[in-house]
């Protein structure tokens, strides 16, 4: 191969990393939720829909740091703690929303990003690669990702390589990122007479 | 008002090549159910022939493989070999053999999947070669004949899947019996070699003395006396009666300077003289006995089969 054409693409490769990166760092929050959990949550409508997990969402007051450092006092609108989904919302307009990908042609191998705050570390992204896709999406299976995650994840996006996100990081079981996949959200979002993003 | 979505470019063509060779190479991994816990892996390696990872393997009998169509058949332990962790099992399955690629020339920071088959459907993981080596031996005498250091995670049941590249080649195999910190591969190369054997001959042959040894400094005196140029022996600590130590009349406490000329110092180098080649062979042994230096022919023997796991 020709070194220089290899370099160029490399280049370009790191350049689409980025922007992916951007990309989610916008659409991502920062979730306080008491006095001390913490997670991330992924906005899903510009007018202030944002999804977390409802093991992230436990306690009031439910405070939403965006990406640029605003603040907002959030609402939670519901949780459904058996599929781990909680949908809350903020006082805004004009917000930058997730684009939900498809999870239900995941193959096993394709490249997944993740965005969250591990350890309460602001903004950390992951690279990793489908695992296992869901063997049953109307059963409420996991994506399972090859793909460090750490508590603080929790409700942040897993996406794919366009940058669409495909699931909410949820667990970490066996080494491996567990993650709701978005096509069950959105089916539950119907059920409960939410908007679709 | 999205952020602004990036053209799909490089990012989602890598994304693409990856998913298709795992796809690719799922069509000859296999699910191995001979162990109580999760099923391992395994890699159809030619026409009816599965390698699995021998520590996977805990039953002679009773084994049955899932195959990448989802059928499962009864398989047949043909040998297994601790030393490198390798054993063969054989199916009647008209699954494709994998493509392989040439390890010879591996190098550090290769993009590499790890595959497994640890249920009905193929899993993966993403990391690069992070060390590559020369020859090393296992922990029980194995000779491997390029050390792969993998950076990703060897998930439960991936021992006995491949090593693949971007592309849906075969490198290696993957293991965790052969070291409890690292992720290591067994090369290719040292699989064909293994496979072979065990194949012919259901089981790697691998010479024996039959004596176990430790190192001693050997006096100042002593070497110059004798004009010895190293400065380690190997005391013979435990001789197998009728073993073919036993047999040419060495004692314990001989020490052993040499072997077929050559200056030994390190039991190590007493198992890499002893290949599966050396078998039958007579060598010389070079030793130390009560203060005199002498030289006494051995017939190799050929290490009794144990039922290592």
């Amino acid at each position: 191969m020709d070194g220089r054409a290899a370099l160029a693409g490399s280049g370009r490769l790191g350049a689409e990393l980025e922007a992916v990166a951007e990309r989610l760092r916008r659409i991502t929050v920062r979730l306080r939720s008491g006095r001390l959990g913490e997670g991330a949550g992924v906005i899903w409508s510009h007018d202030g829909l944002v999804l977390s997990n409802a093991h992230v969402v436990h306690a009031e007051p439910l405070v939403i740091e965006l990406w640029d450092g605003r603040r907002f006092d959030a609402q939670l609108r519901w949780r459904d703690p058996r599929h781990d989904l909680a949908v809350i919302a903020i006082r805004c307009t004009g917000l930058p929303a997730a684009v939900p990908g498809d999870a239900t042609a995941l193959r096993s191998g394709q490249l997944v990003l993740a965005l969250g705050h591990p350890f309460g570390l602001g903004n950390a992204l992951s690279l990793g690669v489908v695992h296992q896709p869901p063997a049953d999406l109307g059963r409420n299976r996991w994506i399972r990702a090859d793909i460090s995650l750490a508590p603080g994840n929790s409700g942040g996006p897993l996406a794919n390589a366009a940058g669409e996100v495909i699931g909410l990081n949820t667990l970490v079981a066996g080494g491996l990122g567990h993650a709701i996949p978005i096509s069950v959200v959105q089916r539950l979002l119907q059920q409960r007479g939410e908007r679709a993003a | 008002m999205n952020a602004p979505a990036p053209a799909a470019g490089t990012l989602a063509e890598l994304s693409n090549d990856l998913a298709d060779a795992v796809a690719r190479v799922g069509r000859s991994v296999v699910a191995i159910q001979a162990r109580r816990r999760i099923p391992s892996s395994g890699v159809v390696w030619g026409a009816g022939i599965v390698v699995a990872a021998n520590h996977t393997i805990t039953r002679d009998e009773d084994i049955s493989v899932t195959l990448p169509d989802g059928d499962t058949t009864a398989a047949t332990l043909s040998g297994r070999d601790p030393s490198t962790d390798l054993a063969v099992l054989r199916i009647e399955s008209t699954a494709p053999p994998v493509e392989r690629s040439d390890d010879t020339h591996l190098q550090a920071g290769r993009l590499v999947l790890a595959v497994g088959r640890p249920g009905p459907q193929v899993t993966a993981s993403l990391g690069i070669v992070s060390a590559v080596g020369g020859e090393w031996r296992t922990w029980h005498g194995g000779r491997i004949d390029r050390f792969v250091r993998l950076d990703l995670s060897v998930y439960d049941g991936f021992s006995g899947g491949p090593l693949v590249e971007v592309g849906g080649r075969v490198l290696g195999i993957n293991t965790s019996g052969l070291s409890r910190a690292l992720a290591l591969a067994l090369p290719g190369t040292t699989v064909d070699r293994v496979v072979g054997e065990l194949v012919k001959k259901g089981r790697v042959t691998r010479g024996y003395l039959g004596l176990a040894v430790q190192p001693v400094r050997l006096p100042e005196e002593m070497r110059r006396k004798l004009g010895l140029s190293g400065t380690i022996g190997l005391v013979i600590v435990n001789l197998e009666t009728g073993g073919p130590a036993d047999r040419a009349g060495l004692l314990l406490g001989d020490i052993i300077t040499g072997l077929d000329g050559r200056e030994v110092g390190d039991p190590s180098d007493i198992l890499a003289l002893l290949g599966s080649e050396g078998v039958g062979k007579q060598v010389s042994l070079r030793i130390l006995r009560a203060g005199e230096a002498r030289s006494l022919a051995v017939t190799v023997g050929e290490r009794p089969p144990s039922r290592g796991r």
